[in-house]
């Protein structure tokens, strides 16, 4: 296999780099979603119409502008954030008192954009508060009358806790190593075998089926670990190395955390390549194996983020569910926990058996003579 | 030796193609036995079976009178077999290719290497030894094949239509190194849809068709037979037409 030079190059360097890149993309992500909280720049249109509302603004280090007389297009095409529009019967309202109407305009569909969002209508309700106790204190009412309710917030989350897009695809990567690391090899030394027609002199040989299917697949189990370890450390010397604190991304992988998903993937690294050598064995040219194995890849790639979608405490039964077990878990080792001594045992029982099943269905595949039929 | 008893085998979901319906032929050591007859006879599944490859329905099979079926894998160590499917590993050296199925017969180190060299130097192979197998000629690649085939010195070897696809020169090697091996005493089964072929080399000839065999013995016998004059009118008057048989 290391002699596919290509092949090999392209599967450890990907393996190797996608850790860093990944990362350096949502550090960059998350910089400038901090950047752009921190100087809001705001365009206002009718600034003339309140005067102290764009003063207010401005106290609060807001960089106010004025906006573009196309700001719906830009929003739409993303040049703009988010735009405030004050009614020009804003003062005559506020002098007749009833409310005066501000409008904020915007697209939350952009993510990019919702810090900014937010930030200016937390700005607006802040302004919104503040003039309300003052007209309270000018009537001589004590300003707790009208906030009856104080809300006091506490998080748990340890720093390791939030971040959950990065840690979602930190965990979400491992897997995905573990899956496709063994791919090219898996497929190569059974449907492969059978193109180039070396598979009929291999079976000639006094070697037992279940001794060849025993070989190949510790053969592809020891490429498997191999792209797994370079992705984990790809991450492992990110994270070393890189500036993180100032970006604020606050969880740990450690050699202590390296350690743990080495463990919890374990099964996933003796799993996939044995479904993949049946899934192999059972096609008859590479290409047919193939496309066999997108349907495997969806069906893996998908478990995750259903999962991340669900937003539900997770089941004690998920221990059963191969890929499942081991993305909970991932997660648990990235919050810098321990993943728990019985959970892990649990997740092994659903691989070992796969295992077992898997190779034996390929030793019987290949002492079948059907095996040697149509090329 | 091998010693063939009523072999059949039909293929299908209900058993219903025939490719092999009852043979019974021996092929003694020291001799080439040609297994001759047009495409679809039977041949390539009358050798896979012999090869223990394909389970016969019927019948037995037996080589230095061990059952292909129940003794397969002490078979498997007694035979060397060039199959059609003659795939080299591309990114192996034609050394490497070889090496491998000598461990995979169980020999190693020094021996498995000075079997390799002499192989390598009857065949003619040395001057490619150490390159990758992926850019080699056809004779190249079946030079290969056939060292890979004998790595493990068997005392009986079987080849399917083994100078498929060769030149000529290709072709005088593999004779040259088939008339080696009878020297040597070894038992030789090759099948072939070439008249001459089977003519050229063999002491022995069973001529299949339909899965049955219609006659067998020496190229004179054949004659004597058919009572006619030329090999060629003999095959044509034993099989009932030409069709399927190369000239």
């Amino acid at each position: 296999m290391l002699r596919d030079r290509r092949t090999a190059t392209v599967t450890l360097v990907s393996s190797i780099a996608a850790g860093p890149i990944f990362l350096m993309l949502i550090f960059n992500l998350i910089a400038s979603q901090a950047e752009r909280a921190r100087d809001l720049t705001l365009p206002v249109a009718g600034a003339e119409y309140a005067p102290a509302l764009v003063a207010f603004l401005e106290r609060q280090q807001v960089n106010v502008r004025e906006a573009p007389s196309d700001y719906d297009a830009q929003i739409r095409r993303g040049d703009l954030d988010v735009v405030l529009i004050v009614d020009d019967e804003f003062a005559a309202d506020v002098a007749r008192g009833k409310p005066g109407t501000v409008r904020l305009v915007f697209d939350r569909s952009r993510d990019r954009a919702r810090p900014a969002i937010e930030q200016a209508e937390s700005l607006l309700r802040a302004y919104n508060r503040l003039w309300g106790d003052q007209r309270l204190m000018l009537r001589g009412v004590t300003v707790s009358v009208a906030n009856p309710l104080r809300i006091e917030t506490s998080d748990l989350a340890t720093p390791q806790q939030s971040g959950a897009l990065v840690l979602f695809l930190v965990a979400y990567y491992g897997l995905f190593a573990s899956v496709m690391g063994g791919m090219a090899v898996a497929l190569d030394t059974t449907a492969g075998e059978r193109e180039r027609q070396s598979l009929e002199p291999l079976l000639m040989t006094p070697a037992r089926p279940a001794e060849i299917v025993a070989g190949k697949w510790l053969a592809v189990c020891a490429f498997n670990a191999l792209v797994v370890v370079l992705t984990l450390t790809g991450f492992y010397a990110t994270l070393a190395f890189a500036p993180l604190p100032p970006v604020g991304v606050p969880f740990l992988f450690g050699s202590r955390e390296f350690a743990r998903f080495l463990l919890v993937l374990a099964p996933m690294i003796l799993m996939l390549p044995a479904i993949l050598l049946y899934v192999g064995s059972r096609a008859r040219a590479y290409k047919e194996a193939q496309a066999n194995v997108s349907v495997l890849l969806f069906v893996v790639s998908l478990i995750p983020l259903v999962q991340l979608f669900l937003q539900r405490k997770e089941p004690d039964w998920i221990m059963f569910v191969p890929v499942s077990a081991q993305y909970s878990l991932l997660n648990t080792s990235l919050r810098g926990e321990a993943p728990p001594l019985a959970s892990l045992a649990l997740s092994w029982l659903a691989p070992a058996a796969l295992i077992a099943l898997a190779l034996f269905a390929v030793s019987r595949r290949l002492s079948r003579e059907a095996i040697l039929a149509g090329r | 030796m091998i010693a063939v008893d009523g072999l059949a085998k039909s293929f299908g979901k209900r058993r219903d193609v025939p490719a092999v319906r009852g043979v019974t032929f021996d092929a003694p050591n020291g001799e080439i036995t040609g297994l001759l007859g047009p495409n679809g006879a039977g041949k390539t599944t009358l050798l896979r079976m012999i090869a223990t490859l394909v389970i016969p329905d019927a019948g037995r099979a037996k080589v230095d009178a061990l059952d292909v079926v129940a003794d397969r894998y002490a078979v498997r160590r007694r035979i060397g077999v060039l199959s059609d499917a003659r795939g080299l590993y591309p990114r192996l050296t034609a050394r490497e290719n070889v090496r491998y199925y000598g461990r995979l017969h169980g020999l190693a180190g020094r021996a498995l290497d000075e079997r390799i060299d002499a192989l390598f130097a009857t065949l003619g192979l040395e001057a490619v030894a150490e390159r990758r197998s992926a850019g080699f000629s056809q004779g190249e690649k079946m030079k290969v094949a056939i060292a890979r085939a004998l790595v493990h010195d068997p005392d009986t070897i079987l080849l399917d239509e083994p100078t498929n696809g060769l030149d000529v020169m290709s072709v005088r090697t593999l004779r040259d190194e088939m008339r080696a091996l009878r020297a040597q005493g070894k038992c030789l089964l090759f099948s072939s849809h070439v008249m001459q072929e089977v003519a050229a080399l063999c002491d022995r000839i069973v001529v299949l068709s339909q899965g049955r065999i219609v006659a067998a013995g020496t190229a004179h016998e054949l004659i004597t037979r058919a009572g006619t004059t030329g090999l060629e009118d003999a095959f044509v008057a034993l099989l009932g037409s030409d069709e399927g048989l190369a000239a």
